[in-house]
């Protein structure tokens, strides 16, 4: 069921017509980039727990980044106004379209779990860099049930970023700091082996405090 | 393998794909030809390391190592990353033109979830003379330094054991939340760390 509906809501991202809305192009620029980067750490993600819900919120986010690309385009055609204006508006043009280029490719890392190969060849070359994603199951004795992403401090007392959080009503992705972390949640994130052993032991209750 | 060579030069690639988009919005934010240069001459490199890598698969599978498969997984994940450096160079190339920058990028870029600091050494901060291994700037400080000035001389992709000094121009990847007790580590006005 939740497979389905989240297949819709890429295909209606998809087709949805763009209509003019006023936003400024610095606030389309700012999503695109935010977009650019969780959408590479999820097709990862998706690729390395050969999970089917992520490679679907990368779809999504993939055909998004689309409108936002087609949106990024018009307003900056309406706010040129002469040639020192549009020649500034290529670069942004340009940036945003680098940020569209690499939602692509993160969309092409989902098609790859179509192959069929052993499921370790992935994670074996994956977790040969610096920074390493793995999923940790929070226990309900954990101190970081119930508090806000942000109080936790986890970015920055461990260098860790939670890329998303799989929960049985919905999932969550690219998770804001308000955002309330609840027992039996499945966390996914990215960084060092030694920040996430760090993470891990406080969400599975076996230290209390983050430091 | 050939399969531990395929391992290495995936993850170079991956590893620099990352570097590569980290010091292309640095050299915009900053407006910093020497690290949108940095960028090209890392995306000729990754160009080389792809081909090898393509090279090695192909040869592997035709030996019967890899299956059909497995050899195609492992080239179209490496074409992502050479795509995600192509973009990297995209963004450079905005730099190294010679048109002002909109103010507009730079603020996108530092409004962002994940921006970037530059900051100068203190001789008071407790990361001089200390190895970045050895400050867990990283999982400590939640910041991943990308590349460090030192007088006249770029250091990129510092690891572990690069020493920091008095004087070093830090530029490293942070958040929004990480970023003001990271400054203050560097400029000396907090030793905790």
């Amino acid at each position: 069921m939740k497979i389905k509906s989240l297949r819709s809501r890429w295909k209606r991202e998809e087709k949805r017509k763009i209509e003019y809305e006023p936003r400024t192009v610095k606030d389309i620029l700012k999503e695109m980039k935010d977009i650019s980067q969780l959408i590479v750490d999820l097709s990862y993600s998706s690729l390395l727990f050969h999970n089917e819900e992520l490679a679907e919120e990368v779809k999504y986010l993939e055909a998004r980044m689309d409108s936002l690309n087609y949106e990024i385009r018009m307003e900056a055609m309406l706010a040129a106004r002469n040639v020192e204006d549009a020649e500034k508006m290529a670069g942004i043009l340009q940036v945003a379209e680098a940020a569209e280029s690499i939602s692509n490719a993160a969309g092409d890392i989902v098609k790859i779990m179509k192959l069929k190969f052993p499921r370790p060849l992935i994670p074996s070359l994956l977790k040969e860099s610096d920074e390493n994603i793995t999923r940790i199951k929070v226990e309900k004795r954990s101190k970081s049930c119930g508090k806000r992403i942000k109080e936790l401090r986890i970015r920055s007392e461990t260098g860790t970023k939670i890329i998303a959080i799989r929960r049985k009503e919905k999932d969550i992705y690219g998770p804001d700091k308000e955002q309330i972390i609840e027992a039996e949640d499945i966390v996914i994130l990215k960084g060092t082996d030694e920040g996430i052993e760090k993470v891990r032991e406080f969400l599975i209750g076996n230290v209390e405090v983050l430091k | 393998m050939t399969e531990e060579e395929a391992k290495e030069s995936l993850s170079e690639l991956k590893e620099s794909a990352e570097l590569m988009i980290d010091l292309a919005y640095s050299s915009l934010i900053y407006d910093n030809i020497d690290l949108a240069n940095e960028v090209y001459q890392l995306e000729d490199e990754s160009d080389e390391r792809y081909d090898r890598f393509q090279r090695i698969i192909v040869e592997d599978s035709k030996k019967g190592g890899l299956t059909t498969d497995e050899a195609l997984a492992l080239i179209r994940l490496g074409a992502v990353m050479e795509s995600i450096c192509d973009a990297a160079r995209e963004i450079a190339d905005v730099e190294l033109r010679d048109i002002e920058l909109h103010p507009v990028i730079k603020m996108s870029i530092e409004e962002s979830d994940e921006t970037f600091v530059r900051e100068v050494v203190d001789g008071k901060s407790v990361l001089c003379d200390k190895s970045l291994g050895e400050t867990r700037v990283a999982s400590e400080l939640g910041a991943w330094v990308i590349a460090i000035k030192r007088g006249n001389r770029w250091h990129y992709n510092p690891g572990k054991f690069t020493h920091i000094k008095e004087g070093d121009v830090l530029f490293a990847r942070t958040t929004r939340e990480a970023e003001r007790h990271f400054r203050d580590v560097i400029r000396g006005k907090t030793r905790e760390v």
